[in-house]
């Protein structure tokens, strides 16, 4: 009986430091392999679990989005009668800034899973997989600009490296392309972990604050022209021999849910974040400013020219006449 | 008897299991209940060390699957902590409210200490505030959830087999 009991507790132990071993090894495993053995797991057993996490966090979002559904949905209400109206004008709205739109084809929409709590902090799950078109190494991005691009793609999902992560790096360039560089994330402390690097850009170069980063499509990953930030300080160390920036990225990736994935196939992208709204709105307000000063300024001129060159008559001296047998001598005189 | 016992067991893990992954979502905050710990240690309590271990091990990879870069911490610690807690309860007691809690509660501090050390990516800073500020919270929610999961499913956890 005891011999039993010993022998179970060896058999126990052995089994427990066989677990632990397996373990250890999973950790030590380089990253393809570690991938090759989630992927098919994730596939398989955790997908239903998986389904039921896409949902739990749409049920989040809208419980989370409740009141202000609430609240539009009692302006529509409101405003029943210019609904047509609305409607009409949100499409145009939407064809206009909708990113999808001006991509028209070559992306796949798809969601975001994060995971809420500790661990890995650097990726995300893409609900959409190589059954979708993806491929390993496709750009990762949001409507606002870069998130990341696929690590490690199965038949419905892919693991997307977040820009977060210490071994993301993107050639870049000012929104002028006059300047490039490389984007790191910033390995700096708390908050400022959270922050990009613009690395290796020319001495001769200098960047503003306030200047835009974008990708610059060198290295085959990502498309020319996707947003990834906006330039805050120079953080060049002394002696380096080049300068370096501290870029304020533009999208946080925790605050994504629903993302893009660029195919192969998508093409030039550059001109999809270009805006159309913005700029040239505020270049045409402007230029419509303009045009009405200008007119403003000729008609004093004019009126003054008037003034000067008319001598003033007494109403009384000069007969009326017809209007059409009077030559408008003085009006010659108005340029 | 026993058979039936055996099929509640599989489905209050189950239960469990899909509980880790809709309600955690829906909560998303740093203190969140780990569905995962409970289900393990209350299997855990009944089986063989290890068993317990095997089990910690399969829930802790399917955890790990999601996180491929951290594949293998939530395994090791998962099997660590079911594999103490079947040697553990086998001595140390049997049926108490409080001591299940603190049972509970501590299993999941010891998993997160594990895995956190193991996943080695927070720096000592945030690894700080998260095993003396955040675990122990975590710990506090998840002891008292499997308090009550124990008393809804009236799950014994006196004996094994």
């Amino acid at each position: 009986m005891a011999r039993a009991t010993r022998s179970g507790t060896r058999v126990d132990t052995v089994v427990l430091a066989a677990c632990l071993f397996a373990s250890l090894l999973a950790r030590v495993l380089p990253a393809d392999t570690r991938q090759a053995v989630a992927g098919p797991i994730r596939e398989t057993f955790v997908e239903p679990l998986i389904r039921l996490q896409v949902n739990a966090e749409r049920a989040r979002g809208a419980f989370l989005t409740r009141d202000i559904t609430a609240a539009r949905l009692d302006s529509l209400v409101l405003r029943n009668a210019e609904l047509r109206e609305m409607a009409l004008e949100n499409e145009r709205l939407r064809s206009l800034l909708g990113l999808g739109a001006r991509l028209r084809t070559g992306f796949i929409a798809a969601e975001a899973l994060h995971r809420p709590e500790f661990g890995d902090a650097h990726t995300v799950i893409v609900t959409a997989g190589a059954r979708a078109g993806v491929v390993e190494r496709s750009a990762v991005v949001a409507p606002e600009g870069l998130i990341g691009y696929v690590v490690s793609v199965e038949e419905e999902t892919s693991v997307a490296l977040l820009w977060t992560h210490q071994d993301f790096g993107v050639s870049a360039t000012s929104a002028n392309g006059r300047v490039f560089g490389i984007i790191k994330p910033h390995l700096g402390p708390d908050v400022e972990r959270f922050l990009l690097e613009l690395r290796g850009v020319a001495f001769r170069d200098s960047l503003s604050a306030g200047t835009e980063i974008r990708s610059s499509g060198m290295g085959s990953v990502f498309p020319r022209g996707i947003p990834i930030g906006i330039v805050v300080r120079d953080i060049t160390s002394p002696g380096s021999y080049s300068r370096s920036y501290l870029v304020r990225p533009n999208v946080m990736p925790a605050d994504v849910s629903v993302v893009m994935v660029l195919l192969p196939s998508s093409g030039n992208v550059e001109n999809a974040w270009r805006s159309p709204s913005a700029d040239s709105l505020r270049r045409a307000v402007g230029a419509a400013g303009d045009s009405l000063a200008r007119a403003a300024r000729l008609d004093s001129l004019r009126d003054t020219v008037r003034r000067d060159t008319v001598p003033p008559v007494r109403r009384d001296t000069v007969p009326p006449a017809r209007r059409d047998t009077v030559i408008d001598g003085a009006a010659r005189h108005i340029p | 008897m026993t058979a039936l016992r055996f099929l509640k067991g599989i489905g209050v893990f189950t239960l469990l299991v899909a509980l880790h992954f809709l309600i955690r979502p829906l909560i998303a905050t740093r203190v969140s209940i780990d569905f995962l710990v409970i289900a393990v240690l209350l299997a855990s309590v009944h089986v063989r060390p290890g068993v317990a271990a095997i089990i910690g091990f399969l829930t802790g990879l399917i955890a790990d699957s999601l996180t491929p870069l951290s594949l293998g911490a939530g395994a090791l610690a998962m099997s660590a902590v079911a594999s103490g807690a079947s040697w553990l309860k086998a001595v140390v007691f049997g049926d108490n409210v409080v001591a299940q809690g603190i049972f509970l509660g501590a299993g999941k501090l010891a998993f997160d200490i594990i895995y956190l050390v193991i996943e080695g990516r927070l720096a000592m800073s945030d690894l700080l505030v998260q095993l003396l500020l955040w675990s122990p919270l975590s710990a506090l929610v998840t002891g008292l959830t499997g308090v009550l999961v124990v008393f809804t499913f009236r799950i014994s956890m006196e004996s094994r087999p």
